[in-house]
């Protein structure tokens, strides 16, 4: 299961009404909006919309009952057993060998200001503006101490530029955590802190 | 050795407009109390600076510092005696006129010579200068993260040791901590908010920090580098300062800190700047 489908998942099953609308549903054979919205006393558009959910994740199936009056449906549960299943793994970003050879450096006129940790060679926060115009807004970003370490080695605006490898190297940082300096240069490339210097 | 300045001419006032503060001071409240509150108010701020630069001389062992707190307690003193004669004049007495005429030549050539020689100055400039000295390349690039610029062989001992000899030379003002020893130049002027704790926290400030491991990094404050004319080579700037730390420790450890001293004033730097 993708993180998408389980939010969907978690944000149906957080209402109050959620187990009251599964009880009726394990226990009737269909169930309409309208029935479960006078049994619960709710507003039949609620109801309505949370077993188009049901019914677009796949845990109920719906048919069209034709009446005297116009149509409608009837829901019918179809799994008595709900599993949130994510793999993490999906998420993490193993380096790849063109990551992390890279040339990078600090962009000129970043505009951010680095915390430096007072009794070690490392940075321990980023602080950067966001925004444009009045808009502008400081936002500060927490560094672990790897990526402190890794900061402090970047090298300097205008200065030769050297692949995120190197860099490890001499910030002295273990390959194994090579994904969370990856994350950090992403989201500083994404702010304008570090730049990708293309190697001819 | 080169004479072209880097850094743009010295214009601050700082450091003067603190000593002629006394003067207005003075003069206000002899007008506004009578002279002899206004000898009172002056003995209480010679005094002031008295204590200032015993505090100098304990910060940084520099001799020249006490000298001046010495000059500060005999003039004070001699203030004070006469603020206490009334309408009498004191140099009517010879042993009054004596006191301070001697006092007055004794200390008038003692801090002429400390002044000429430089051991009261502080010798940011000139750090800077020696720094930009070799940088030939502009291009700005600044930035306020530290930059690490080698690695040096020294025991904790050695460090400390020329920390020391920084601070008594007012080369820089130190701060030792259990892992780091860092150094702040001070240039004239700067020294009394430096000195104070007024001018905010020193990792703010440029320095050259070596830590328990052997490794040099610098950091240079936006303000003095925007005190160069031109926009110099940031990164290579850093090295160059980081160098001559590494170069002055390694004179130091030769048992030639003299020479450190030697290359500073060939800068022939005035005095006040």
């Amino acid at each position: 299961m993708d993180f998408h489908t389980a939010a969907k998942y978690a944000s149906l099953l957080s209402k109050d009404y959620a187990e009251d609308i599964f009880r009726l549903l394990v226990n009737y054979q269909a169930i309409s909006a309208s029935e479960v919205a006078t049994r619960l006393n709710l507003h039949i558009k609620t109801a309505q919309d949370f077993l188009e959910s049901l019914e677009g994740l796949g845990i109920v199936s719906k048919e069209e009952v034709l009446e005297k009056k116009r149509p409608y449906y009837r829901y019918v549960l179809k799994q008595t057993r709900l599993t949130i299943d994510i793999d993490l793994d999906q998420v993490k970003r193993e380096p790849t060998q063109s990551s992390l050879s890279s040339h990078i450096r600090e962009r000129e006129g970043a505009g951010a200001r680095f915390t430096v940790a007072r009794n070690e060679d490392y940075i321990t926060s980023v602080t950067i503006w966001t925004g444009k115009g009045r808009d502008m807004e400081e936002r500060k970003i927490k560094l672990t101490t790897p990526q402190g370490r890794f900061l402090y080695h970047l090298p300097f605006p205008k200065a030769e530029p050297l692949t995120i490898d190197e860099i490890m190297q001499k910030a002295g940082i273990d390959e194994s955590l090579a994904p969370e300096i990856l994350d950090m240069v992403q989201l500083l490339e994404k702010y304008n802190v570090i730049e990708s210097v293309p190697q001819v | 050795m080169s004479l072209v300045r880097k850094l743009k001419p010295d214009r601050n006032f700082t450091g003067v407009l603190v000593t002629l503060s006394i003067l207005p001071i003075f003069g206000l409240t002899s007008l506004i109390f009578g002279i002899s509150t206004g000898m009172y108010t002056l003995v209480g701020m010679v005094g002031l600076f008295g204590i200032y630069y015993l505090y100098g001389f304990i910060r940084t062992g520099n001799i020249a510092q006490l000298v001046i707190c010495l000059y500060t307690a005999f003039f004070g003193y001699i203030l004070f005696v006469a603020a206490g004669t009334g309408k009498e004049s004191p140099f009517e007495r010879i042993e009054f006129g004596l006191a301070y005429f001697l006092g007055l030549i004794f200390f008038g050539i003692v801090i002429i010579y400390l002044a000429l020689t430089r051991k009261l100055k502080w010798r940011g400039r000139e750090v800077f200068e020696l720094a930009a000295e070799p940088i030939e390349d502009i291009g700005n690039g600044y930035t306020s993260r530290p930059r690490p610029v080698g690695k040096v062989d020294y025991s904790p001992q050695q460090m400390r040791s020329f920390a020391r000899f920084c601070s008594r030379h007012l080369i820089a003002l130190p701060y030792l901590t259990s892992k780091n020893v860092t150094l702040v130049p001070v240039k004239m002027g700067d020294e009394y908010g430096r000195l104070l704790g007024l001018s905010g926290d020193y990792r703010d400030a440029t320095w050259v920090n070596f830590d328990v491991d052997g490794e040099v990094s610098v950091h240079i404050a936006q303000k003095d580098y925007l005190d160069y004319r031109q926009p110099l080579a940031f990164d290579q700037l850093c090295t160059s300062l980081g160098q001559v730390f590494i170069d002055f420790f390694g004179l130091y450890n030769k048992g030639e800190g003299v020479r450190a001293i030697d290359r500073m004033d060939e800068l022939k730097i005035a005095f006040f700047s």
